[in-house]
């Protein structure tokens, strides 16, 4: 989605509403964090425990669908890693129905299947399936760049990750 | 100090996924619950007023536990693919909840009673989606 001049101002004059600068004003974003290390396994296989990615903490609104975000979790506040699967204003299937994401929300997501992650001795991941949609205020950057380990070195591939479709009758269940 | 310890980043973001340990048992809420009973029997053959705000309490700390205990089956134990053997599943874990927040309000044994047996129901659901053979763990001294 292109941002026209006018919303871009408006969002920037409403607090913690995705403007350029968010809740946390320039110095906040240009803080960092510019570079994070990965824990845990819920976005294998494009991100893997141990690797370390360029942050971007500049970014006051949901990038688009696809794109690789690093957030607070609503509730326990911790830093987290998840790709963007819906933006403000789309529809996501939640909990055998759907869900119509406000102007400042965001549904997270793994990249890992669960299947996947249980068979590795770990758990279900813990995504926007769990909490939910995520507000922008807790947004903190956009990851785009591996640059540990050496052999994976390079942008974060960035898959097109097509709307959800809202069909008739109840959500396709993962 | 190397290059490398110079390039590692000092934020750690976590990828994160649940490890549970896969112990699920209803008793653990019907425990806090048989607590919130006998609290309430020994609150209405007392008339010490020190006592009985003690006794009050005591019943709204267990009532938590039963709300917390009820939670983790509810959010954490059952799985979508449950609601097949238990339809009402849903239905079921709001009414416990609620009922947990009447025990809380009120020093009526009518109403902790009926917690035990919502409590029960769920232990039933429990039973009939995998009980104890799949999320306890075995071996224990009977």
């Amino acid at each position: 989605m292109t941002v026209t001049g006018p919303r871009r101002v408006r969002g920037a004059l409403r607090p913690g509403a995705g403007g350029p600068l968010g809740l946390r004003g320039l110095r906040g974003r240009l803080k960092g964090p510019w570079r994070v290390a990965v824990a845990e396994a819920s976005m294998t296989p494009s991100i893997l425990a141990g690797d370390w990615l360029l942050v971007d903490p500049s970014v006051g609104r949901w990038p688009r669908r696809g794109s690789v975000v690093v957030f607070r979790e609503p509730g326990s506040g911790v830093l987290v890693i998840k790709r963007v699967a819906g933006r403000p204003g789309d529809w996501v299937p939640f909990s055998d129905a759907w869900l119509r994401l406000a102007d400042d929300e965001a549904w997270l997501m793994s990249d890992a299947d669960d299947e996947a992650l249980e068979a590795d001795g770990h758990g279900r991941a813990v995504d926007s399936r769990a909490y939910g949609p995520v507000p922008v205020e807790a947004l903190v950057g956009r990851a785009w760049f591996r640059y540990w380990p050496v052999r994976r070195v390079g942008r974060l591939p960035k898959p097109p990750v097509p709307a959800f479709r809202r069909g008739p009758g109840p959500a396709p269940r993962d | 100090m190397s290059p490398l310890r110079l390039l590692a980043p000092r934020t750690v973001v976590r990828a994160h996924c649940d490890l549970p340990c896969g112990i699920y048992d209803p008793e653990q809420a019907r425990i806090e619950a048989e607590s919130c009973y006998r609290i309430v029997e020994k609150y209405l053959a007392n008339e010490d007023p020190t006592f009985r705000t003690r006794a009050i309490h005591i019943k709204e700390e267990r009532a938590d536990l039963v709300k917390h205990h009820l939670d983790v089956l509810w959010h954490d134990y059952f799985k979508p693919e449950h609601l097949e053997a238990v339809p009402n599943l849903h239905q079921l874990f709001w009414d416990a909840n609620k009922q947990v927040s009447k025990v809380k309000a009120s020093t009526s044994l009518d109403d902790a009673r009926k917690l035990l047996d919502l409590i029960d129901q769920v232990d039933a659901a429990w039973k009939t989606t995998g009980g104890e053979g799949k999320t306890r763990v075995a071996g224990r001294p009977g």
